[in-house]
């Protein structure tokens, strides 16, 4: 038995060094906010060399050259700069197609639930070969997180709508967050019940009819990128709907910011700004 | 009379949709006085979520069907739609600009939405009336065809342009705003849709004669007494004001504008003295009917109502085709 | 023609498309004799659809007018000429599945008000146009699916029910087997016989022509060329100028006519 176990653990050395040899990026080009943000908080900034199209955080990727997103990656540009790294979408089957014909390394990215963004920082970190900064972000992370979810304990959970985008003015084409995805996880987290949790969907096209009969205690609106400038004012378009608790009671907040959107290392500070407006005295001075 | 027929299924269809939703509403309690209005979630249901819903599906069915039938006898053309002359797709580029370039301005309590597209329906049509008379008098109808068919090109493909310049989240609002979507939830924009329909209506009532005439020929018409330039530019004006009214109000929703005229002409036959009204009345049932199954088949989640009259109107498309060959 | 009172008359009618255009009618005076039937004969290109249209009214002359009983059309609206004039174009295609009674009741439409429905008035009027020519059983027939001679027959119908006094017709057998040829021309003799009924035919064929129509007008390159009596207009040297065709004139075995038979063209 011990000589099994001992053959299995000399072969998973063996795997990890040899994969070892394989991590290791110098040359980085990441097309995903998500994990651009990722490699900077880990320290791996420096060596990042492209970043994607809707990539603004932190602000140094601003002088970075742009290479196109998940609809319209410039391969030719890509493949131009050198990466020995190209961090893509699981779904981008022609890109990988073509980094595989230039023989160019990439790692697989997908979109998924807030466990998967700590997940994810570890497993990049090993690929591009900062290890232990990797882990220590993540660790980071998930501590804020227990943190936050152990200031929230035992506290009554305000059903909550959690809506990331409408037609400004009105209150047409609602998209909230259902049962699934990141921004789902991290209401949850933040001591909040999904109203639409019982939707298996990461984003609901919530009709009027459905916000009336789920009767949301609070609606947290979130707004990010910069072109969006709605004001507090355009929060007024919930009084339409007077039956529902959470506009009696002006429980109607607006949160900005990108950190919303981006399931990097900033969840963090989204989850407790979640948290900060569903329990604002769970955090009092 | 057939006519009455259709009219009573179209009040029959007002009156019993908001009555049914994918959630549970108790018709005496929403009616009911004895809770305040501000507290009663199923009087809210029923008149903020249902009712204008209803009502707005009912206009946007009319005012489709109505510009189907126009445009169908205009071009001499059982295929034509609100979309030949580019109505349609100037309409949704007015909508993508606005969404584009976050033209969150509000002019009289509308938002700038429902305008722009408008302005997008009537401005295409301009242009493509300004192409067909400016060389001789009165439109050829092969030129507004033709002019039509560019037209609409033309703007999908600025359209496209402009989608891929956007950003993300705009393009998917757009896409959303293609699709379809009844649930208004409030009075005014049917209110505000009321006054271009109404116009266009009553201009149609001005016509059904005259439709039946010009669609046996223009030349064909004007022997017979129709001031034929009169006629051509009330029908233009009259169905481009019920399309841009309708698409400002709940998108393009697809292919009512062809399938209704088909289906009423094989109940009522081709006078449109006949035609037009039932068109209107059955063109608003259908609709009021497909969005009821885009809130209710898989509720709770919502389906776009353009799905339903795609996933309905394809299949009978096909038929209404078949039957002409056979 | 005769010197009776003409029914339609073009005085020193011109037309040309577009402002620059070059002339497609030049100079054109002719006058159709009440209870006549008038043969417009050319080569395509001629003018003769264009003078056929000036003659209706669909289109306004650029020089020279149009009288209908002496009276200017210009000077009609489009109702009143209607009342007077109609047209029998070469083909009819219905856009919509109309019926064989609703098409001949369009032609009631010059004399219904804006919101006039059809009266039983009119209704008789479309029934008698219809047993006129013959198509009275085909009433609530699908006009789309009438053989080419009964769809020629049902619109001769329609424009009989327009009331009016002159028939205008565009090359009504062009598209019509012999069969159907001969039940047309037959059928216009006969209201041209019981009704009066004056009427103008452009057409390229000569022993249609022959048969039919009882004074020509031969138009080339926008000019009338040759007018008068059939039998006195129908002439070789007359065709021969007309198509640049080298015919010869035979007396008809059965009928009291000529037949022209082509021989060669002319270079």
């Amino acid at each position: 038995m011990t000589r099994r176990l001992a053959l299995t653990l000399a072969i998973a050395a063996a795997l990890a060094l040899g994969s070892s040899a394989q991590t290791g990026a110098r040359r980085v080009i990441s097309i995903i906010p998500a994990t651009t943000e990722m490699l900077f908080a880990m320290g791996a900034g420096d060596r990042v060399v492209a970043v994607g199209s809707y990539d603004h955080y932190p602000p140094q990727v601003d002088r970075l050259p742009r290479v196109g997103a998940l609809l319209d990656p410039n391969v030719e540009r890509i493949i131009a700069l050198r990466p020995d790294l190209v961090v893509l979408y699981g779904t981008q089957a022609d890109l990988r197609t073509q980094l595989d014909r230039a023989r160019v390394p990439y790692y697989s990215y997908t979109h998924k639930g807030l466990p998967d963004v700590t997940e994810t920082i570890r497993s990049l970190g090993r690929r591009v070969g900062v290890p232990a900064r990797a882990d220590a972000l993540a660790a980071e992370i998930e501590t804020r997180l227990r943190d936050i979810r152990a200031r929230v304990a035992g506290r009554a959970r305000p059903r909550t709508l959690l809506v990331f985008g409408r037609e400004p003015g009105s209150l047409r084409n609602i998209d909230a967050s259902g049962g699934d995805g990141f921004l789902h996880d991290m209401l949850e987290t933040a001591g909040g019940a999904d109203v639409l949790g019982d939707i298996h969907r990461q984003s609901v096209d919530a009709a009027t009819e459905l916000v009336l009969a789920r009767a949301p205690d609070v609606i947290i609106e979130l707004r990010y990128g910069g072109s969006e400038n709605l004001a507090e004012s355009d929060l007024r378009a919930w009084d339409a709907l007077p039956s529902v608790p959470a506009v009696r009671n002006h429980r109607v907040y607006l949160l900005r910011g990108d950190e919303f959107v981006v399931p990097g290392p900033r969840v963090a500070e989204a989850t407790e700004r979640l948290a900060h407006t569903l329990h604002p005295d769970a955090f009092g001075p | 009379m057939v006519v009455s027929g259709f009219g009573a299924a179209t009040i029959l269809a007002v009156t019993l949709a908001p009555l049914v939703g994918s959630t549970h509403v108790s018709l005496s309690r929403a009616l009911g006085r004895g809770i305040p209005f501000a507290d009663n979630v199923d009087a809210q249901i029923f008149f903020i979520a249902r009712l204008p819903r209803v009502l707005a599906a009912a206009l946007v069915g009319a005012g489709l069907s109505l510009s189907g039938v126009v445009f169908q006898a205009l071009l001499r053309n059982p295929l034509a739609s609100p979309d030949t002359l580019g109505v349609a797709a100037g309409a949704t580029l007015g909508a993508m600009l606005a969404i584009t370039l976050h033209l969150d301005v509000h002019v009289f309590g509308i938002s700038v939405l429902p305008l722009s597209s408008f302005a997008g329906a009537l401005g295409s049509l301009a242009i493509v009336y300004v192409l067909a008379i400016a060389r001789r008098r009165g439109t050829s109808t092969t030129v507004l065809l033709l002019a039509g068919v560019a037209i609409a090109a033309l703007l999908s493909a600025v359209s496209r342009f402009v989608q891929y310049l956007a950003d993300f989240t705009d393009t998917f609002r757009t896409i959303q705003w293609v699709m379809g979507s009844l649930d208004v939830a409030s009075y005014a924009p049917i209110l505000g849709a009321l006054v271009p329909m109404g116009l266009g209506f009553a201009g149609c009532a001005a016509l059904p004669r005259a439709l039946d005439l010009l669609s046996m020929g223009a030349e064909a018409a004007e022997a017979r007494g129709v001031d034929v330039v009169r006629a051509e530019r009330v029908a233009l004006l009259s169905a481009s004001l019920t399309t841009g009214a309708a698409v400002a109000l709940g998108g393009p929703v697809l292919l009512v504008g062809i399938i209704v005229p088909h289906l009423v002409r094989l109940l009522v036959g081709a006078d449109h003295r006949l035609v037009l009204p039932a068109s209107a009345l059955f063109g608003a049932s259908f609709l009021i009917g497909c969005d009821l199954l885009a809130r209710t088949l898989l509720a709770p989640v919502e389906l776009p109502v353009g799905i339903i009259t795609s996933i309905i109107g394809a299949p009978v498309f096909l038929w209404l085709l078949f039957r002409r060959l056979t | 023609m005769s010197g009776r009172d003409p029914l339609l008359a073009a005085r020193d009618v011109g037309y040309a498309y577009g402002r620059r255009g070059p002339l497609v009618v030049d100079g054109v005076s002719l006058e159709v004799g009440r209870g006549s039937i008038v043969g417009l004969l050319g080569p395509n290109g001629s003018g003769k659809t264009t003078l056929l249209r000036l003659l209706a009214g669909t289109l306004s002359p650029t020089a020279g007018a149009v009288f209908v009983n002496d009276v200017p059309v210009a000077s009609l609206s489009r109702r009143d000429l209607a009342r007077r004039i109609a047209v029998v174009p070469q083909e009819t295609h219905a856009t919509f599945d109309f019926t064989v009674l609703e098409i001949v009741l369009m032609g009631r439409y010059p004399h219904l008000g804006a919101f006039e429905l059809e009266g039983p008035s009119d209704i008789a009027i479309a029934r008698e146009a219809l047993a006129a020519t013959g198509t009275a059983g085909l009433e609530d027939r699908q006009f789309n699916r009438l053989s080419g001679g009964e769809k020629q027959r049902v619109v001769i119908a329609s424009a009989l029910a327009q009331g009016a006094d002159a028939l205008l017709l565009d090359e009504p057998t062009a598209s019509l087997d012999l069969a159907y040829q001969l039940e047309v021309v037959a059928l216009l003799q006969r209201l041209n016989r019981e009704r009066g009924t004056t009427m103008v035919v452009s057409s390229h064929d000569l022993n249609l022509v022959s048969a039919l129509c009882t004074d020509l007008v031969m138009v080339r390159s926008g000019c009338v060329i040759a007018h008068g009596a059939t039998r006195d207009a129908l002439t070789a040297p007359n065709i021969r100028a007309l198509y640049s065709v080298d015919v010869q004139i035979a007396r008809h075995p059965a009928a009291d006519r000529v037949l022209v038979v082509p021989i060669a063209r002319v270079d």
